[in-house]
């Protein structure tokens, strides 16, 4: 049970070892992240700075966006996902697991979070942890 | 003789020695000269690159359905300068008609984008911001940023006390009134007026004495020399220099020194240099805001500060603007309309002199010291950095009239001598860690002793929440629902006398659940808990929340012997608030530089420093210490439904007045006390609290309603014996546990009979 997992982290990690960005679990769902259009433009404002190389604009849209609305989860796993692009691991951990107490009952948010966790362990060398956080992803997405 | 000596001196001046003479005469004059440039671009350069960092509030955020008051959004305005206009079209104004808005915004560039002027048309439903479009489009407008308040500069130590401000933050009116009045040929002239010279020396030959004629480039080089002198040969000096000065400098970098450098009044014994500290001492706001009688009237004073004093010679100094706006309606540098309506206006002077340049000179100086860290004393005060901070004015104004108002209330009630009460407030956004307002004392604009940051003192009951949260982090040991024990306590340690901690209302209470003991503040049972789990252990906890300073490890430590000052309170509760992730405060959002190019950004960062379940639980117990315990006198300020958390502390002799507080968007912690540490005769609830409750009244707080974690569950306790119960029980209570820490056993209806006593007071806690 156990080993064909291993392969697939071994495999995974070597590969985002490899720094390539377009392995990164982008947002899964396509529906708007607030009703607060002014949210949203805040989002589309951070999405656009991720494309065109500004990661420094994105987070302050984000935190913005955040300002308005503290408690939207989508916005802190934005943030979580945005830290982990830049390689501030901890940071990313810390923000997924903030999204994560705001995520409620969405078993598909907390998951997503669960995978950033694991990833942010797995790329600062925490094997054991990435593996418990990607076991929660897993029994959250089943 | 003679005959010698004429050969002596045929032979001294051979042709060869002519032409060293001469040659060494002209070294000396071009040395003059080299020598003059030097001195004069030494000033110059001195004066010119030193720009301090300039520091901003945060930018007001519009947006349709935001929480706003319209009575906030005319404060915002008021605090920019932004003019009342019955048609609004120049940036910086704007209309009100009942709830509906139109503000034309000034344009600005913001850390992350450059916003233009925007006319915004913004109406209100009630507390909330209806909607906003744009006044010439109709269209919706999403979000848009009124420019942020200035609240202060970083100067440069040597000219502590001057506002140095760059050329385009000189109000043009400005610019063009000492041109008509001061110098009509600047722009043209190479730093000297043949005519104005001519003139002069006229007078002097004449026997007048030197006097006038000068040009500003000239008046500017006076201002270099130390002491004043009325002789030719400095006239002559004086020329040379605004010639060599005219040579390196742009006429606009000349001005910029000019209006930095210029003596303008004087306040005691502290001279009013420049137009930047001039414009805050009479009218106390920015230069950049003055409007054009009130830039006419400072160009007026160049004349003579001390003769147009528009506090002593109100009608010479009138006269004396006015003048100035009619040369300036002479060379159509104003409308026949401006000047009019210019005239008629009132001088506009504040009566005294505010003290200090900035209004929040407490909030300022938490921002430098954050900013030293990463910054070089000499670049903070010359760099010319923008510095765009978290300080919320409405915050910051609501905070500092709920502290200098109620003091002087208590002072009337408790009969203490008026002036003796100071106080301390730190307001943050409890989620993200700004730092939204700071009140270093009630004396607001003093820029001295600041308590908020500087005065540690003990911090009494406010420390319990971290005891009680060691303990329940350990639920197979301790829930809310753990029965404590209050009852007389000895504590005995080698070396120290036996510590009898007492409880405020000096009786023991037996046996009390763990969230009674902490509603009601008692402090043998806390005692004993903290004793049960080790000193050592609480005092790491509070480490882990984010206090920095050592703490000791006695016993009195868990009743809050150790003293922390109102900041670091601040982020011992931050971590609580915020549901255990440690949230570091932040005073500065963004770095840029002078010339608009992003520097540096403070992000935002969390980490969770406790587990959610335990973090839950304490709040839920500080929510039951105002519904119903020490704190609950706050419902005369904030209505219950907003489920507000929150700490009283009070220390020995009644010195100290605490409070700590959270709602769903701010956190806040006051403190009252004497400088001279005597006792002030109140409570945490009967001092601190009070200013809190004034304070967050005004702010409209969100509810509190913290996230439930996943391991949670509610279940329905007996609070006479703790035991589970049912929901249908009288009496019965509903407390959150970690899942699988509540209690197993079942205890039937009214089964706390033999203990009736605790429970009919219970009861009446829990109503």
């Amino acid at each position: 049970m156990r080993k064909p997992y291993r392969i697939v982290l071994f495999f995974m990690s070597a590969s985002l070892l490899a720094g390539c960005a377009g392995m990164l679990p982008s947002a899964p769902e396509e529906r708007p992240v607030s009703d607060n259009s002014a949210v949203v433009a805040l989002m589309d404002n951070a999405r656009n700075d991720v494309a065109g190389g500004k990661p420094d604009s994105a987070v302050a849209s984000l935190e913005r966006a955040l300002r308005i609305e503290p408690r939207n989860p989508r916005l802190w796993q934005e943030l979580a996902r945005l830290r982990l692009q830049q390689g501030q691991y901890q940071q990313a951990e810390g923000l997924a697991t903030r999204s994560n107490s705001w995520a409620g009952e969405d078993k598909v948010l907390r998951a997503e979070n669960w995978r950033l966790i694991g990833e942010a362990r797995l790329r600062r060398g925490d094997h054991q942890g990435a593996q418990a956080a990607f076991d929660k992803a897993a029994t959250l997405a089943n | 003789m003679l005959k010698s000596y004429m050969t002596n001196f045929r032979e001294f001046f051979t042709r060869k020695r002519v032409r060293l003479i001469l040659l060494s005469l002209a070294l000396l004059l071009s040395g003059f000269a080299l020598y003059l440039d030097i001195t004069v671009r030494m000033h110059f350069e001195g004066k010119r690159w030193a720009m301090p960092a300039r520091v901003y509030a945060r930018p007001l955020e519009l947006y349709a359905g935001m929480k706003l008051r319209p009575e906030q959004l005319v404060l915002e305005l008021s605090m920019l300068d932004y003019r009342v206009a019955a048609d609004p079209r120049e940036p910086g104004s704007y209309r009100r008609q009942g709830d509906d808005f139109t503000i034309v915004t000034r344009p600005f560039t913001f850390w992350d984008e450059a916003q233009p002027s925007l006319a915004l048309q913004a109406d209100f439903d009630g507390m909330h911001l209806g909607g906003l479009t744009n006044r010439d489009t109709g269209a919706g407008v999403t979000l848009a940023r009124l420019d942020p308040v200035l609240i202060g500069g970083i100067y440069p130590a040597h000219n502590e006390d001057r506002v140095l401000v760059r050329f385009d933050e000189i109000p043009p009116h400005l610019v063009k009134g000492l041109i008509a009045i001061e110098d009509r040929q600047f722009y043209s002239h190479h730093g000297f007026s043949v005519r104005g010279t001519a003139r002069a020396l006229v007078t002097t030959v004449r026997g007048g004495g030197i006097q006038g004629g000068s040009t500003l480039t000239q008046q500017l080089v006076k201002n270099f020399f130390l002491t004043p002198e009325r002789t030719l040969r400095r006239k002559f000096t004086e020329l040379l220099m605004a010639m060599l000065l005219e040579l390196h400098y742009s006429k606009d970098e000349i001005l910029e020194a000019y209006a930095n450098e210029i003596y303008l009044g004087q306040d005691g014994n502290r001279a009013i240099h420049g137009f930047g500290l001039a414009s805050h001492f009479y009218f106390d706001r920015p230069l950049s805001r003055l409007d054009l009688p009130q830039a006419a009237l400072l160009v007026g004073l160049v004349k003579g500060p001390s003769s147009y004093d528009p506090r002593r010679q109100p009608a010479r100094a009138l006269a004396r603007r006015n003048l100035v706006l009619q040369e300036m309606r002479k060379l159509d540098f104003i409308t026949q309309a401006q000047y009019v309506a210019a005239r008629a206006a009132p001088l506009g002077v504040v009566e005294k002199a505010p003290e200090g340049t900035s209004r929040y000179p407490a909030f300022v100086e938490l921002v430098h010291r954050q900013l030293r860290r990463d910054y070089r004393e000499d670049d903070l005060r010359s760099e010319g950095l923008q510095i765009f901070t978290t300080l919320d004015p409405l915050a910051q104004t609501s905070a500092e009239r709920a502290l200098t108002g109620r003091l002087t209330q208590l002072e009337k009630d408790r009969r203490l001598p008026p002036k003796v009460l100071e106080g301390a407030i730190v307001i943050s956004n409890s989620q993200n860690g700004e730092v939204q307002a700071l009140v270093g004392g009630r004396n607001t604009r003093f820029e001295g002793f600041n308590r908020a940051l500087d005065a540690a003192r003990p911090i009494g009951s406010l420390i319990k929440p971290v005891v009680f949260l060691a303990a329940l982090e350990r639920p197979d040991s301790y829930t809310l629902a753990t029965l404590l024990d209050d009852s007389p306590l000895v504590w005995k340690s080698r070396g120290t006398d036996d510590w009898k901690p007492e409880n405020y209302d000096k009786e023991f209470h037996g046996q009390v659940p763990l969230q009674v003991a902490l509603a009601n503040s008692y402090n043998v049972s806390t005692a004993r808990l903290g004793l049960a789990l080790g000193v050592r252990h609480v005092v790491d906890k509070a480490h882990d929340l984010g206090v920095e300073r050592d703490m000791r490890t006695f016993a009195s430590t868990l009743l809050g012997a150790d003293s922390l000052s109102p900041l670091e309170v601040t982020q011992m509760y931050q971590s609580i608030a915020s549901g255990g992730f440690r949230v570091p405060l932040r005073a500065i959002r963004e770095v840029m530089m002078a010339d608009g190019q992003p520097l540096q950004r403070y992000p935002l960062s969390v980490e969770q420093v406790i587990e959610p379940g335990p973090a839950y639980l304490v709040t839920h117990a500080l929510q039951t210490v105002v519904r119903e315990g020490t704190a609950d006198a706050l419902k005369y300020y904030l209505s219950p439904d907003l489920q507000i958390a929150g700490k009283t502390g009070t220390t020995n002799d009644l010195r100290d007045s605490w409070f700590a507080g959270y709602t769903g968007d701010r956190l806040a912690v006051v403190w009252i006390g004497r400088d001279d540490n005597q006792p002030i005769q109140m409570t945490g609830a009967g001092g601190a609290m009070t200013v809190w409750g004034e304070m967050m009244a005004r702010l409209d707080p969100d509810p509190l309603v913290p996230p439930v974690p996943e391991n949670i569950e509610s279940v329905w306790i007996d609070p006479a014996t703790g035991l589970r119960t049912d929901a249908a029980c009288a009496g019965a209570l509903e407390l959150p546990f970690i899942r699988g820490s509540a209690p197993v056993e079942t205890a039937p209806c009214g089964a706390g009979s033999p203990v009736r006593s605790i429970k009919s007071w219970l009861e009446r806690l829990f109503e």
